[in-house]
């Protein structure tokens, strides 16, 4: 009897694992977007595929992310020098970071041709990464200028997170901008900036904004909090020389 | 004596062989300097560098925790059949049931100490740098843990009949992914019809599905699908089969 005891037990083991197996399979929905809507930027499918077969779809967003704000922190010149291998020699150009206003022309401006793939690429690796998907559309909206690009950023992200109500007031503040209204954009974007972890390149935005409407006070206290949120030291670099600007003035009008 | 006595003695000493092991060392070093590395990964990624040092030190754990493990499983009785110590074990009234059982959960301990062993530095780098602990932390690292149960189980087993460590590791390592391709299996089985449907559902059906346990991966979210009753039976269940397949192949073996 005994000599049966674990063949039967490995039998019944083994049944119980064949039920088990399909019902886990059948019943388990990864809230992730299928594999056949990751497309490839700058040849990375291999690694796509690492990441997907090791289920590491959270740490290749992030290094896709990383790499975004290499791509947009790197001057179109210095690209078009680098490709060009220096063929027509290199012309110092204004250097450009997201929003941020350096050597006298605005270093979010650009065409970045690829910035729409790389960031469908993170939101499609992970779709509740809430701070890229804020960042590429307002960078995408108020700084790169293309609009209707940021509103089909924003609808994909929705599909994933519906009730984010962030992404909503991102929609919204785009649609205002294409009204040419900076005043009703800063006060719907005003709410993101509550938030700790809000993406500093929306809080450059708003204070931007805000002194375009007028708000000075608003837009200081904006620039104020970039301080302390924000490692990225064009930011503060910038942030504290917007305020400098600002006190100066207001010494003069108070004189 | 008891038989879960013997089987708890025999546990603890394959612990402490596993704990004394260089191998362990070296791996638990290894671990610190990549964890430590992967503070680059976050600089730069700036505001970000929360998010990044969580998910790079979550995956470099897991893989780490899974190398050590599969190294670990495919050795543990082979090694000991190799130089002749099992006749020691065997030449006491030791039943093959709980010196199989020791030794899986002493491997399993060995994980658990690894896991907490790199936790621990992991979670040091995090406070050093001023960062919170994310709330799916915890759970993270018990998945991990639950992931490497089913993993050592099955590589136990796998090393009973394969003819040497790297092909244990290698078709270990290769259920690993398979595992973790749930979602894709679905999106190809959707798209593929016939034998290849069925060869497909086959296979996805009976590989441990590690998305369930995929915590890492979801952050804050829960992947739909099963409860966690469902999943205690699932990781039970991973852990009974391929032991009881284990023992029938054990038990066939003269000592």
């Amino acid at each position: 009897m005994k000599k049966y005891l674990y063949p039967v037990l490995t039998a019944l083991g083994a049944c119980a694992l064949l039920f088990a197996g399909p019902w886990a399979f059948k019943s388990y929905s990864a809230p992730f977007p299928p594999a056949n809507l990751i497309k490839e930027v700058r040849a990375g499918a291999a690694e796509d595929a690492l990441a997907l077969t090791l289920g590491l779809r959270r740490l290749a967003a992030d290094v896709w992310f990383v790499r975004l704000m290499q791509y947009y922190g790197t001057s179109e010149l210095e690209m078009e020098f680098d490709s060009a291998e220096g063929a027509r020699g290199h012309k110092a150009g204004p250097h450009y970071h997201g929003g941020v206003r350096c050597e006298g022309v605005h270093f979010g401006e650009g065409r970045y041709p690829e910035f729409l793939g790389y960031a469908r690429h993170i939101l499609a690796l992970d779709p509740y990464f809430l701070n890229a998907g804020l960042y590429a559309a307002a960078s995408l909206a108020f700084n790169l200028s293309r609009p209707e690009e940021a509103v089909s950023l924003v609808n994909w992200a929705l599909i994933y997170a519906p009730k984010e109500w962030k992404y909503v007031r991102l929609l919204a503040a785009i649609g205002y901008s294409k009204a040419k209204n900076p005043a009703k954009v800063a006060q719907l974007i005003a709410p993101l900036l509550e938030e700790p972890d809000c993406p500093v390149m929306i809080r450059q935005l708003a204070a931007f904004l805000n002194k375009k409407a007028g708000n000075h006070a608003a837009a200081y206290a904006i620039y104020r909090s970039i301080l302390g949120s924000t490692r990225d030291r064009l930011y503060i670099e910038n942030a504290k020389k917007e305020m400098a600007k600002m006190e100066q003035k207001s010494k003069v009008e108070s004189k | 004596m008891n038989f879960f006595l013997i089987a708890g003695i025999i546990a603890s000493q394959t612990l402490g062989e596993n704990y004394k092991n260089r191998f362990f060392a070296i791996f638990i070093v290894f671990a610190a300097v990549l964890i430590y590395a992967s503070l680059l990964v976050g600089v730069m990624a700036v505001d970000e560098e929360a998010r990044v040092l969580v998910d790079s030190g979550l995956a470099l754990m897991e893989l780490i925790a899974l190398a050590y493990a599969l190294m670990a499983a495919a050795g543990t009785i082979t090694r000991e059949i190799e130089t002749k110590t099992i006749y020691l074990v065997f030449s006491r009234p030791v039943p093959k049931p709980a010196y199989l059982l020791g030794k899986t959960a002493g491997l399993y301990l060995s994980c658990a100490l690894m896991l907490a062993v790199m936790s621990l530095i992991h979670l040091s780098l995090m406070a050093l740098r001023g960062f919170a602990l994310p709330v799916f932390y915890f759970k993270a690292v018990v998945f991990i843990w639950f992931k490497l149960l089913i993993i050592t189980s099955t590589a136990v087993f796998i090393s009973l009949f394969s003819t040497s460590v790297i092909s244990t590791v290698t078709i270990t390592a290769i259920l690993w992914t398979l595992g973790h391709f749930t979602q894709e299996a679905k999106f190809l089985i959707e798209k593929s019809s016939g034998a290849a449907s069925w060869a497909l559902k086959a296979t996805a059906y009976f590989i441990p599905n590690f998305g369930l346990f995929n915590a890492r991966d979801l952050g804050a979210r829960a992947a739909g699908g099963p409860g966690p009753v469902f999943l205690f039976i699932y990781i039970f269940l991973w852990f009974i089969v391929p032991y009881l397949f284990s023992l029938l192949l054990f038990r066939k073996k003269e000592f």
